[in-house]
């Protein structure tokens, strides 16, 4: 489980964040909507310990994380997997090598259960005779699935996406999707996304919690966000898609 | 009306540009601090070097041997026109055979690792910057903390090594090429006998001119690296930022390069 308890950010003069304070359980999707540079991928980078709030807290499985040292962070991190917006893959490496990278780097596992994961990893992101293929030569999908194989190598119990589905056809956006969702219900694994597309968060998401200006205006399941009566959620849930 | 007005204006436009300073230096300070705890990151990450061997020797291999044709270029122009200006002057004098002392102490304490420190800034310091403000902007760093390793230890610390371990000689290589095209140009353009060029060279040579020399080229490779490097990891906005910061890189560390190559040079002769 993952709690931000009052949780305030600034940079320079310009307050990103406002005592938010947001809950994810285990094994369930929680998605985080609102415009694009409202603060939402910075929420995961917090989460991550990435960046340092100014204020509040921020628990990871009963552990507060929010002042940890970055060595000490390491492990906490490995609970959590992290899909970046632009996948973030190391350009240079294969699919393979990108899915394996951070098993060799972190775990001192035996070469023969590196591979067995890996290949697990590539047959769950549908990419079996891409592995040594370069990112640079994946569509945009198969790189978001790379991204989530490796997201998954450590086996955590939840995973971060950073808008899974932006710049992605149609097509390629309801396979990530059903990915998200397969995680839940076949991996048993809590995730929690951040996106700026409406549909998305009727399709996967258990709750949702709506960040505009800095601040939690809507934190509940998704269903009563229809009931939801703030002129900003009334406005997206006619747009279907936001724009600052 | 209008004088009235002024004093006003002048003392809002002073505490305008004293603020300004002030955050400008504030900006300074704190990149300072950055920069220093980025250092001995970088340091303290050296034993980790071993778990990071293959890419020391893909470092190794950048500034190494893909690095060696320029310094060598470099290094055989700087000795021929020094030899053909400084034997010009000598000649003067009636001082000619002193050419081969003259050249090989401006080669192998000051121009040698100097040009090779300059090029490698250039060459080694803007893949360094480049390569790392791509992977800054497009959050590779992130991802590396976020999956539990270290940056600099996997980033920083294999190309510090491999710099360290390289510089040394390239520096050598460097020394030689100039002094042996200061020989040529000596021997053709001057029409001195290489027997007595040689000779002025060798014999005279002492341990103080080697130690100048050669000590200038790990205080070049942690210079270059460091601050190429520094300057990737703080790469913002986009692909114009990794321009940016690569470009700073380079002139930073080219002017610290220059600085460190006179102070070396001062303390060990002032020293030894």
């Amino acid at each position: 489980m993952i709690e931000l308890r009052q949780v305030g950010l600034k940079y320079g003069e310009r307050e990103i964040l406002k005592n938010v304070s947001l809950t994810i359980k285990d094994n369930t999707i929680k998605a985080i909507l609102g415009p694009s540079g409202v603060g939402k991928s910075t929420i995961l980078k917090l989460m991550l310990g990435l960046i340092k709030p100014n204020n509040g807290q921020i628990i990871v499985d009963g552990t507060d994380i929010t002042n940890m040292k970055e060595t000490s962070l390491y492990a906490i991190r490995r609970k959590m997997g992290m899909v970046f917006q632009g996948n973030a893959l190391f350009d240079s490496m294969t699919i393979s090598q990108n899915l394996g990278f951070f098993l060799r780097e972190n775990m001192k596992l035996p070469e023969e259960e590196i591979s067995r994961r890996v290949t697990e990893q590539i047959q769950f992101a549908g990419l079996d005779g891409y592995e040594e293929q370069l990112p640079e030569s994946l569509s945009g999908g198969m790189r978001r699935r790379v991204a989530i194989g490796r997201a998954m190598i450590f086996k955590p119990h939840m995973i971060l996406f950073d808008e899974p589905t932006a710049g992605l056809d149609p097509v390629s956006s309801k396979k990530i999707l059903s990915l998200i969702s397969s995680l839940r219900n076949n991996n048993n694994l809590g995730a929690v996304i951040v996106t700026h597309i409406i549909d998305d968060v009727f399709n996967v998401a258990d709750s949702v919690a709506v960040l505009y200006k800095g601040e939690i205006i809507f934190d509940d399941v998704t269903e009563k966000l229809h009931d939801a009566t703030h002129p900003f959620i009334r406005s997206i849930l006619s747009d279907k898609i936001l724009e600052l | 009306m209008k004088n009235q007005r002024s004093p006003a204006a002048a003392m809002a436009f002073t505490r305008a540009l004293q603020e300004k300073l002030l955050l400008k230096m504030k900006v300074f300070f704190f990149t300072m601090q950055e920069f220093f705890w980025f250092s001995i990151r970088a340091f303290v990450a050296i034993p980790k070097a071993k778990q990071y061997w293959r890419d020391v020797l893909d470092q190794a291999k950048i500034c190494g041997a893909d690095s060696l044709p320029i310094v060598l270029v470099s290094a055989v122009s700087i000795g021929a026109l020094l030899a053909i200006e400084v034997g010009n002057l000598l000649e003067d004098f009636g001082a000619k055979t002193m050419l081969g002392r003259s050249t090989a102490l401006s080669v192998i304490r000051e121009l040698g690792p100097l040009l090779m420190g300059l090029m490698l800034s250039a060459r080694f310091g803007s893949r360094n910057g480049a390569e790392l403000g791509a992977m800054q902007i497009s959050e590779q760093i992130d991802a590396l903390r976020a999956f539990g390793t270290d940056p600099v230890a996997k980033l920083v610390t294999p190309r510090l090594v491999a710099a360290l371990i390289m510089f040394l000689p390239l520096t050598a290589f460097s020394d030689f090429a100039g002094l042996q095209s200061a020989a040529y140009m000596a021997e053709h353009y001057h029409r001195l006998d290489p027997g007595i060029f040689w000779n002025a060279v060798y014999p005279r040579l002492v341990a103080k001119d080697f130690v100048v020399g050669f000590l200038k080229a790990p205080v070049f490779a942690i210079i270059i690296t460091l601050v190429s490097s520094f300057n990737g990891f703080s790469a913002r906005g986009g692909t114009s930022g990794v321009g940016r910061s690569t470009i700073k890189g380079i002139v930073v560390s080219s002017g610290l390069v220059l600085i460190a190559n006179f102070y070396v040079s001062k303390i060990v002769l002032e020293n030894m």
